[in-house]
């Protein structure tokens, strides 16, 4: 049992971190604010990604079959760290890396692959999860998106809700039904976002500009080469996606750095000797620590290939945990961050809110682990 | 020491927990039949003495993590022995790291302690020095109370000789004592938790077990979490033995600490109040911990000045 890093994971981290140096730019704090899926930050995407893939670092944890370098889970998981830390220049293209690739490496057939590997290494695709619908949240397998089978594919029809970076994306990982027939009945189309009868919009929220949308389908044809897996097995390949989702975003990482730079504000603002104030900033620090601990048990799980249990779901509540102390540590001993005065904080504030709703509902993962973790018998008529 | 983030244990740590298991095993310990608010058991400390197993960190390729991880394990057990202290302490504080058990207050020699009745050493933080004080037989009296360690206090502490040690201990007995509250609270977090999961599923009510409803599976969730999150930041803290692990652990420790044990006691209804139901060995244990060191904001301020150090004007 360890804890530390080797010197060569020390080294990457260093290197991801010149990199950051280098490539931010000076008013990377104004980009950064309005969340990864904004036009500003979307736009930069475009240009830091493509810089990674030149470095070797966009997909360097992909095989080497896939375009990628065999990267260890865990330098994967360093560079993840520093890059949410930094305000997650990536933008919308973290998805692509985290989640998507490794569900098409495993599900996708051959020609899918050809088609759109190339396009994520290069960095220039944004994708967006068609998962979530105005009747179906927590409830994901209550949607109700329409997909007609016709002569050559399907004719999709119905709305989502809370697309993050639908906007700007140029594809979509949509989940349909053929059928009312459960969950047997869902297909996962890999949707060209350019398609006739696709509309989005925006939704104005507290979480910043450009992270939300609502996506309306109306007799949208998707060929059949665009279905991901067989019809039947999307249930299973939900799953595996969830699971690579869910602890895919080290959240702790930019918690613990915005409350390092809370700490050095408040020292230069001569408030620090404040007893109460070193207590409450001493709690949420303990609290980010928790989470990247929780975290790390989950990726060591992973790197060292041991089937996953529910613990990233214990993982996934303590990370919100995190997200909640800094947010409102700082919300009530520097609320003029809040007004104006640091836009990190804000950015920080607006991811802080959502943790515990995005990525599946906190109480999800509590019904979750109470079910597999601690084994505890189900409630009658129980959705989760 | 090589570096990596590596959580399952080493086949020596698996060998020294394995035989610590065994010796256990031998003695047949059970939760106390009587009803009684704390139990010492001397056969353990005796096996314990003779297995060497309180001189662990002395041994050649052996650390304060593997010290650490016999004191989770003890901690588990409905019965108390000194043995955070003594390992993970004593060593580097004691010239005769035999003199123990060991016991530890803050401030004032006169204070009640847990383990002075048995205790051969009294450390005190005095703030701005350590003293270490020989305990004679016949010099405590015992405390009564529900915190389930046996208590004492020195009858006359005036006349007993103590040892300066000096301010530049007072910073190494804090860091380790913080460190052993909590790789302690870990282990009765950890048997406090299984106990209450065994009650809830079986106790039924309104024609189905406890534990089905909702209200009771996300609390206990989010206790089980908080055992597993001390159990790692105590057992990084052992591994690093630096201030601000051992900081952060004791203070989510014993931020954590109230609301695990309200709610624990919560789900067992009226028998939790009971001294016959073995729940009080643990959670008394852990709200002990809970007033130590200046608790979880002593704790907190230790981690914040350990973090960020320095840069306080
Ligand atoms: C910032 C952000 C980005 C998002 N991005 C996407 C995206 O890109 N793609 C996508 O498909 N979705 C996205 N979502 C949607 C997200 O997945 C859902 O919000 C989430 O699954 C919860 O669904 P809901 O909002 O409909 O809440 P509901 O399902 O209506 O639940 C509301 C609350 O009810 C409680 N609750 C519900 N069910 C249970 C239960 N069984 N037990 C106990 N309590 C329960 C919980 O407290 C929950 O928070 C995003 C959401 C946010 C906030």
């Amino acid at each position: 049992m360890e804890f530390g890093w080797t010197p060569e994971q020390e080294e990457h981290r260093a290197r991801v971190k010149t990199l950051l140096a280098k490539e931010l730019p000076e008013n990377w704090d104004e980009i950064a604010v309005h969340g990864p899926g904004s036009d500003a930050q979307t736009a930069f995407s475009k240009i830091f990604c493509k810089r990674l893939a030149d470095e070797g670092l966009l997909i360097s944890h992909w095989p080497k079959e896939y375009g990628g370098n065999d990267m260890s889970v865990w330098d994967q998981f360093i560079m993840g760290e520093e890059l949410w830390a930094a305000g997650e220049p990536r933008g919308p293209q973290y998805m692509n890396v985290n989640w998507i690739g490794p569900v098409l490496m495993r599900y996708a057939n051959e020609a899918q692959k050809a088609k759109y590997f190339p396009q994520i290494a290069e960095g220039s695709v944004i994708w967006c999860q068609g998962f979530s619908e105005p009747s179906a949240g927590s409830d994901l397998a209550s949607l109700r998106t329409k997909a007609e089978k016709v002569e050559g594919g399907y004719v999709v029809n119905g709305a989502k809700v809370w697309t993050s970076y639908a906007g700007l994306a140029t594809h979509c990982f949509l989940l349909a039904r053929t059928s009312s027939a459960g969950k047997g009945a869902i297909v996962i189309l890999l949707l060209d976002m350019s398609s006739p009868g696709v509309q989005v919009k925006q939704i104005p929220a507290l979480i910043g500009e450009g992270d939300i949308h609502e996506v309306f389908f109306t007799d949208v044809f998707v060929p059949a080469e665009n279905l991901l897996g067989e019809e039947g097995q999307a249930w299973e390949i939900i799953t595996f996606a969830l699971q690579n989702e869910r602890i895919g975003i080290p959240r702790y990482a930019f918690s613990r750095r915005i409350l390092d730079r809370a700490a050095a504000k408040l020292q230069a603002d001569g408030r620090f000797n404040d007893p109460i104030i070193r207590d409450r900033a001493g709690r949420a620090l303990a609290m980010c620590e928790a989470a990247r601990l929780m975290v790390y048990r989950v990726v060591h799980q992973r790197a060292t290939q041991a089937p996953q249990d529910a613990y990233g779901n214990l993982a996934r509540w303590a990370i919100v945990q995190a997200d909640h102390a800094v947010n409102d540590f700082m919300t009530e001993f520097m609320p003029e961050g809040l007004l104006g005065d640091d836009q990190m904080q804000i950015a920080h504030h607006q991811r802080a809110i959502a943790a515990g709703i995005a990525s599946g509902a906190a109480e999800i993962q509590l019904n979750l682990a109470a079910r597999r973790y601690l084994d505890l018998p189900g409630e009658p008529r129980r959705a989760v | 020491m090589s570096h990596a983030v590596q959580f399952d244990l080493s086949e020596d740590q698996s060998a020294i927990l394995g035989g610590l298991e065994q010796l256990i095993g031998t003695l047949n310990i059970e939760a106390p039949k009587d009803p009684v608010v704390s139990a010492y058991s001397q056969p353990l400390d005796d096996e314990l003495t003779t297995g060497g197993f309180f001189e662990i960190t002395q041994s050649e390729g052996f650390g304060l993590l593997d010290g650490a991880l016999i004191v989770e394990a003890l901690a588990k057990l409905p019965v108390s022995v000194e043995a955070a202290a003594s390992i993970l302490i004593a060593p580097s504080f004691l010239e005769d790291a035999g003199r123990r058990p060991v016991a530890l207050v803050s401030g004032s020699a006169a204070a009640p302690a847990r383990f002075l009745p048995m205790a051969k050493t009294l450390l005190v933080d005095k703030g701005d020095d350590v003293l270490r004080i020989d305990i004679p037989e016949g010099a405590v009296e015992d405390v009564e109370t529900l915190f389930a360690y046996p208590y004492g206090r020195l009858k006359n502490p005036g006349a007993l000789p103590a040892v300066s040690l000096g301010a530049g201990r007072v910073a190494e007995l804090r860091r380790r004592w913080r460190m052993a509250i909590a790789v302690e609270a870990a282990g009765l977090m950890q048997s406090a938790l299984d106990t209450v999961l065994e009650h809830v599923k079986t106790r039924q009510q309104f024609g189905r077990p406890i534990g089905s409803f909702q209200a009771v599976q996300h609390r206990l969730v989010m206790a089980a979490e908080q055992g597993q999150a001390t159990r790692w930041l105590a057992l990084r803290a052992a591994w690093s033995d630096s201030e601000a692990d051992a900081a952060i652990a004791a203070t989510y420790a014993q931020d954590a600490t109230p609301k695990f044990c309200n709610d624990l006691h919560q789900f067992c209804g009226a028998m939790g109040l009971t001294l016959e139901f073995p729940l009080h060995h643990w959670t008394y244990r852990l709200r002990a911990l809970l007033g130590e060191m200046g608790g979880s904001s002593g704790s907190a301020l230790a981690a914040a000045d350990a973090v960020w150090a320095g840069k306080v004007p």
